[in-house]
């Protein structure tokens, strides 16, 4: 029985991107792949996701570290925050950071430092970063409370101060955990969806990342662009997901800790 | 070298600990598990919170945090750091410290050296033995240049042998580098071997210091812990040519490890003594033949007394032993003093 929920289960997962894959023939792909439309979608979807990406790291990563070795007033409060956009409805959620940065005093306040994020791609890497940063900071905390912190007070008993031991004991011996939490991140970043769209809208060579191209295209009957998103998506949805398996597999020990 | 003072230490388990160490001294905390051995090592180390004064040669050392303190710690699970190999585990603890990168090169070729681990240098911790990785933790706490040295129950894990000959190594190695050092065990032989003196934690509190041949004497009520040992009072020393001591008691010879002094009793810990219905095989050395006396129970533990001649000897046992045996009062048994369970004194 268990057998045959599983192999159930794995055609229906497996149907899907074959369907994606034999709608239209290769060549059609090939050349739509090719168009400015798709490459402008694609190098806008890679700038924006890696720069959500490391926005997310450089909040997410210390915040992720406070919550895996502190207890403090109000830490309960801050974790469900934290996993609010976890939960909540992407469109929910881009809804929200509207009205948020359409506020007059932070809108105009962002603009003067040169920061237009309504309708602009910077909105596109917001309403990324809002998605993404969760993720990250709840893979990274699962990863720095599987490390051991007493190495950390080996550490201290060296002589290291507590700086020199995050990035010379914690960080290697959590990196595969690190390293999964920001592959799964920038995967959820790369193809975010609702809230890209209400921040920053769906106009073409201008904020249609790879996600918001395939809504645009299927919406105009241009069923080989919309494909050839969906083949790139798909593309580097299975690299990430081999990156993560290859980091599971990897060794600990051959981890190599920077200047030593 | 540096001398530890320590006055009115308290903490969540600490109830007020005053201790003196001499510098370059070898102080050994014996104490049963949750007496605060350990929490003492982390006051110490400043890994803890306390209230009182830690003083080091006179100055306090209180507002220093564990990275500042210079305390050589070898934890009880050695911490080695599993993403690095031993002469990067080295390496490592030379961080901070005032060389350059030829200084730490030449000081960690000079740690190698000196523990005897050049070939282990480029392994990574869990390819090594259990000996090995404790003289690693050893070496890279002596190579982060500490004032003081810390060891929580360092040979616990090890078999015996690899354990009596890493004791032996690293007193010597104290005594050469003049390391003020702290130890934390449970075992009294391992106490007796590398103490300069014993102090006898319960409850949080120092209950006593002793000299480490006042271990097997100890009469007092401090350190009930301590596992009464018998002490057989010996006549005659004759010494063989082989590292051995031939004594005389209950009209039998014993052979005892020669520590090269004059023994006037044999101490061993009830626990420590075999005893069965059938005769052992094997050559008939340090055997005894005995009549049960007594048969009772103490913390869960069966303590036989058994009649060897004149003498009185106590043999401690689980009670699934005593029931496999099926001893009852006297009934005959022989025994066995393990040779490396017997210390003369």
């Amino acid at each position: 029985m268990s057998f045959l929920s599983l192999i159930l289960m794995s055609l229906f997962l497996a149907a899907v991107p074959a369907a994606l894959l034999f709608h239209v023939s290769p060549a059609e792909i090939f050349t739509a792949v090719s168009s400015a439309e798709i490459l402008f979608a694609l190098r806008l979807s890679l700038i924006t996701s890696l720069l959500a990406v490391c926005v997310s790291i450089i909040l997410g990563v210390p915040s992720a570290y406070l919550l895996a070795r502190r207890h403090f007033f109000g830490k309960a409060l801050i974790e469900t925050l934290l996993d609010l956009p976890l939960v909540m409805t992407p469109l929910v959620a881009g809804m929200g950071l509207l009205f948020l940065f359409g506020q007059k005093w932070l809108g105009e306040t962002l603009a003067e430092l040169g920061l237009r994020l309504i309708f602009t791609p910077w909105g596109a890497m917001a309403a990324q970063t809002y998605i993404a940063a969760p993720i990250l900071t709840r893979s990274c905390r699962a990863a720095f409370e599987a490390t051991d912190c007493r190495y950390e007070l080996a550490g201290q008993t060296l002589g290291l101060s507590p700086v020199r031991v995050f990035f010379v004991i914690t960080l290697p011996l959590a990196r595969q955990g690190l390293l999964s939490g920001i592959i799964l991140a920038w995967a959820r970043a790369l193809g975010e969806f609702g809230a890209t769209l209400m921040v920053a809208g769906a106009t073409r060579f201008k904020t249609a990342t790879l996600p918001i191209s395939v809504y645009l295209n299927i919406s105009s009957g241009e069923l080989g662009l919309a494909l050839a998103c969906s083949w790139l998506l798909l593309l580097t949805g299975l690299v990430m997901l081999v990156a993560l398996k290859w980091i599971g597999r990897s060794r600990k020990g051959k981890v190599s800790v920077g200047g030593i | 070298m540096i001398a530890i003072r320590l006055r009115q230490i308290r903490n969540f388990i600490l109830k007020g600990v005053d201790l003196d160490i001499g510098a370059g001294e070898l102080c050994v905390l014996v104490g049963p598990s949750g007496a605060g051995k350990t929490t003492l090592l982390n006051v110490l180390a400043g890994l803890v919170p306390y209230q009182g004064r830690v003083l080091f040669d006179g100055k306090a050392a209180d507002h220093l945090p564990s990275h500042r303190r210079r305390v050589g710690y070898v934890f009880q699970d050695l911490l080695l750091f599993p993403h690095l190999t031993v002469e990067k585990n080295l390496w490592l603890a030379m961080k901070g410290k005032n060389l350059d990168r030829s200084g730490k090169k030449a000081r960690t070729e000079e740690i190698l050296r000196l523990f005897r681990m050049n070939h282990l240098r480029a392994r990574l911790p869990e390819d090594l033995s259990g000996g090995e990785k404790q003289r690693v933790a050893v070496a890279r706490a002596v190579a982060s240049q500490p004032k003081v040295l810390l060891l929580d129950e360092p040979f616990a894990s090890l078999d015996f042998r690899t354990a009596r000959y890493l004791r032996q190594e690293f007193k010597s190695l104290q005594r050469r580098l003049g390391l003020t050092t702290l130890i934390v065990t449970h075992n009294l032989h391992e106490a007796r071997e590398l103490a300069d003196h014993i102090v006898v934690f319960q409850n949080g509190r120092l209950e006593q210091t002793l000299r480490p041949d006042d271990i097997w004497f100890n009469k007092g009520d401090a350190g009930q812990f301590l596992e009464k040992p018998n002490l057989l009072v010996c006549q005659e020393q004759i010494c063989l040519e082989n590292g051995l001591v031939q004594v005389r008691w209950a009209g039998l010879k014993i052979l005892v490890p020669d520590e090269g002094r004059k023994i006037s009793h044999l101490a061993i810990l009830p626990h420590e003594v075999y005893i069965s219905t059938l005769r052992p095989p094997g050559p008939p050395i340090n055997r005894f033949c005995g009549k049960v006396k007594d048969i009772g129970e103490n913390k869960g533990m069966i303590q036989v007394t058994v009649e060897v001649g004149k003498e009185i000897l106590r043999v401690e046992m689980s009670p699934g032993h005593l029931k496999a045996l099926g001893l009852s009062h006297g009934d005959r048994v022989h025994g066995i003093f393990k040779l490396r369970a017997l210390r003369g004194c």
